[in-house]
């Protein structure tokens, strides 16, 4: 692999923002394609990352310092995605459920699923059922990835659930919800396609999702 | 006769000078001139009311002047007994600069079934079993449900509550979580009471709330403190930051930060009504960097909670802290090690009210195995902060003469006069010889703490309510479910 990819990657593991800009341009001026820069520079830094963090050797603030080193990288690929009619690992449309205003953990969830290559759209907190839904019909999602803290508020993933089934687009995506009180058993029983317990779980199963 | 004697009656524990303490203060009272709280949605009602107190009110933005912040705190009553569900002294709470007290918590999702250790979901029947076992074990003070149960979102706390009190005489905390909860629960303990009037002079609940960390707030709690205020329901403000989450990572940080978020409560409920009984809450602790989580185990929770009980002394407000909860997802050694490192950091810190007793999986599970186990340890907690008393009579001198060198003082009068006074006795952990552990069946302390567990199940009954008082519950009830199947 190219001697600038490598120190691509490395500048994702370290977290180092600064050197991620000019090793981009310097990776464009090379000749190397955006696709390849993503895949071969960012995604596969971030699969470190995720990986030394499930191990529990990278630390979250460390995983986010990389995830914003990745965007600071993706500002410049994104547009040349568009030209070149690229396309991302898949679409992923995440929310905290109505009602809940909890998103650490959702923000960790999209952080490492951009990092993995999906094109995140983040609905932020207390999205209500009909708000997901015309989410998915504007976007087209492979993924709706539900959020939620408190017990009271879980109900609204079921809402989300009937409610992309009502407007006919259950089939079109698949569902995933997680938060402390989410079980999978809970997810089995609203009719999500998964539960991931935390966010690198998440990025596995949405990876899964994809490529079925 | 001896002078210029200077006594500790008990250990005395200090994480914080009264310097430092002030330090804080400030920095809180500035974050609230300066920054403020928002409130998540508009509220004319809560704007008005903030208005009026003379806090400075742009859009959602709060921002209060400090002396509004010390209004609220001249008029918060330092001192405030809650009673036993009938006004009974016998098991009321004395909250005053501290005397400390331990309780249960709730707003778990899973429980570890009382017979079997299964996991799995908390039942509206757990309730009442909860509360019995609470109100058998001798270092519990008051009572919290150990869960949450799946029910309509309207009727959650009040099953819990109406179970609890049914259960129990001891004093009860509560989670409520919308304004209409807290009505339905508040017509029941004051039936209970005996009448509003009653409830007013002897409060037999208290309700649990939360300010949002960082510096916001939702309507509908804030609507709560007000109906709290109001009704003279005595109210706990609790806070639960995560340090690098939700708080600063520096502790001194969170401690601002939480500070502020308290005081946000406290002038809301002390201007909706001055001198309504308000208390200070924290579960403070760091973020855990690798599973996101709120530590329960954390040393840093009963660090923070220690200090945080000192800044509530400083400001002269009671408070409320956490302890006897467990990281673990068994009652293991690592819950018999967070439990009592955090038990009894919480005893010396003075905390009026210490609660989460029974939390297994960071708050996610109850057990009540583990109630009984922590019950234990409360119990040598208490013992420890008696202190020593230094007495002529208990130095003893005489005695060590009339036993003299190479005595022993078994059969001494000294001895059958104060060893049953003066010494902890366990019920849970053992001392025996291994010969005699071994032909006592070779139990592990979770054994015992099961069988323990097991008895107060098939044995223990809560005196029951006066049939009448029972008849209005269910009535209450009744009414709750017909108009939470009509939305």
């Amino acid at each position: 692999m190219s001697n600038i990819l490598v120190r691509m990657s490395e500048a994702v593991i370290e977290g180092d923002v600064d050197a991620v800009v000019g090793l981009t341009e310097q990776a464009l001026n090379e000749g190397l394609s955006p696709k390849d820069i993503l895949d071969n520079g960012l995604v596969s830094g971030m699969d470190h990352v995720g990986i030394e963090f499930k191990e529990g050797n990278m630390f979250i603030p460390e995983v986010l310092l990389s995830a914003k080193v990745m965007h600071a990288s993706l500002d410049i690929l994104g547009p040349l995605f568009a030209e070149t009619g690229t396309r991302m690992v898949g679409k992923v449309i995440i929310g905290t459920t109505q009602g809940d205003l909890h998103d650490i953990g959702k923000n960790l969830v999209g952080m490492m699923m951009r990092g993995a290559g999906f094109e995140v759209f983040d609905l932020g907190t207390d999205v209500a059922a009909d708000v997901f839904v015309e989410a998915v019909r504007e976007k087209t999602p492979d993924i709706v990835g539900i959020s939620a803290l408190l017990t009271t508020t879980m109900a609204g993933m079921h809402d989300t659930i009937e409610a992309l089934q009502e407007a006919g687009l259950r089939d079109q995506v698949k569902v995933m919800v997680g938060g402390a009180p989410v079980t999978s058993g809970f997810a089995q029983k609203i009719g999500a396609d998964g539960y991931a317990p935390d966010a690198p779980t998440a990025v596995d199963m949405a990876k899964e999702f994809v490529s079925a | 006769m001896r002078v210029n004697y200077q006594v500790n009656a008990t250990p005395q524990f200090r994480i914080l000078s009264d310097d430092q303490c002030q330090e804080i203060c400030s920095a809180a009272f500035q974050v609230l001139e300066d920054t403020g709280f928002e409130l998540y949605s508009d509220s004319k009602e809560i704007s008005n009311l903030l208005s009026e107190s003379g806090a400075l009110v742009e859009g959602r933005r709060i921002r209060f002047p400090s002396f509004v912040v010390q209004k609220a705190l001249d008029t918060a009553p330092e001192v405030l007994t809650v009673y036993g569900r009938q006004g009974n002294r016998a098991t009321s709470i004395e909250i005053r600069p501290n005397h400390i007290c331990y309780g249960l918590g709730s707003g778990c999702v899973q429980f570890l079934d009382p017979r079997t250790g299964e996991r799995r979901e908390y039942h509206r029947e757990d309730a009442a079993t909860v509360a019995r076992v609470a109100d058998a074990l001798p270092n519990i003070d008051f009572v919290q449900s150990l869960g949450t149960i799946h029910v309509h979102p309207n009727l959650v706390d009040v099953y819990e509550f109406a179970e609890m009190i049914a259960n129990t005489d001891k004093p009860i905390v509560t989670y409520a979580r919308t304004l209409g909860i807290v009505q339905v629960i508040h017509q029941i303990a004051t039936a209970v009471a005996g009448g509003e009037k009653e409830f007013v002079k002897r409060p037999n609940y208290l309700v649990l709330g939360s300010p949002a960390s960082p510096l916001f707030a939702e309507v509908e709690p804030t609507k709560r403190v007000v109906y709290c205020a109001r009704h003279r329901i005595p109210y706990i403000s609790c806070t639960a930051p995560t340090c690098g989450g939700t708080s600063p990572a520096t502790l001194a940080g969170t401690l601002v930060q939480s500070t502020a978020e308290v005081l946000t409560e406290l002038v809301i409920a002390q201007t909706a009504n001055p001198g309504a009984p308000f208390l200070v809450g924290g579960v403070l602790s760091v973020m855990d960097m690798r599973s996101g989580i709120l530590s329960y185990g954390a040393p840093e929770l009963s660090l923070l909670c220690a200090a945080f009980a000192e800044i509530s002394r400083y400001l002269g407000l009671p408070y409320y802290s956490t302890a006897g909860a467990t990281d673990s997802k068994l009652v293991d050694e690592q819950a018999a090690l967070e439990g009592t490192f955090s038990l009894l950091l919480a005893g010396l810190s003075g905390a009026n009210m210490i609660h989460d007793t029974g939390f297994l999986e960071s708050a996610i599970v109850g057990s009540l195995q583990y109630v009984v186990m922590m019950d234990e340890v409360i119990g040598m907690v208490k013992h420890v902060l008696r202190g020593i008393q230094v007495t002529p009579g208990s130095m003893a001198t005489d005695v060590i003469s009339r036993v003299g060198p190479g005595g022993q003082y078994l059969t001494d009068d000294h001895t059958m006069e104060h060893f049953r006074t003066e010494f902890w006795f366990p019920t849970l952990l053992d001392r025996k010889p291994w010969e005699a552990w071994k032909g006592a069946g070779e139990k592990s302390l979770g054994k015992r703490a099961q069988e323990k567990l097991n008895h107060i199940l098939n044995d223990h009954r809560a005196p029951s309510l006066p049939e009448p008082t029972r008849e209005r519950i269910h009535t209450i009830l009744a009414e709750a479910e017909t108009k939470a199947a009509k939305r």
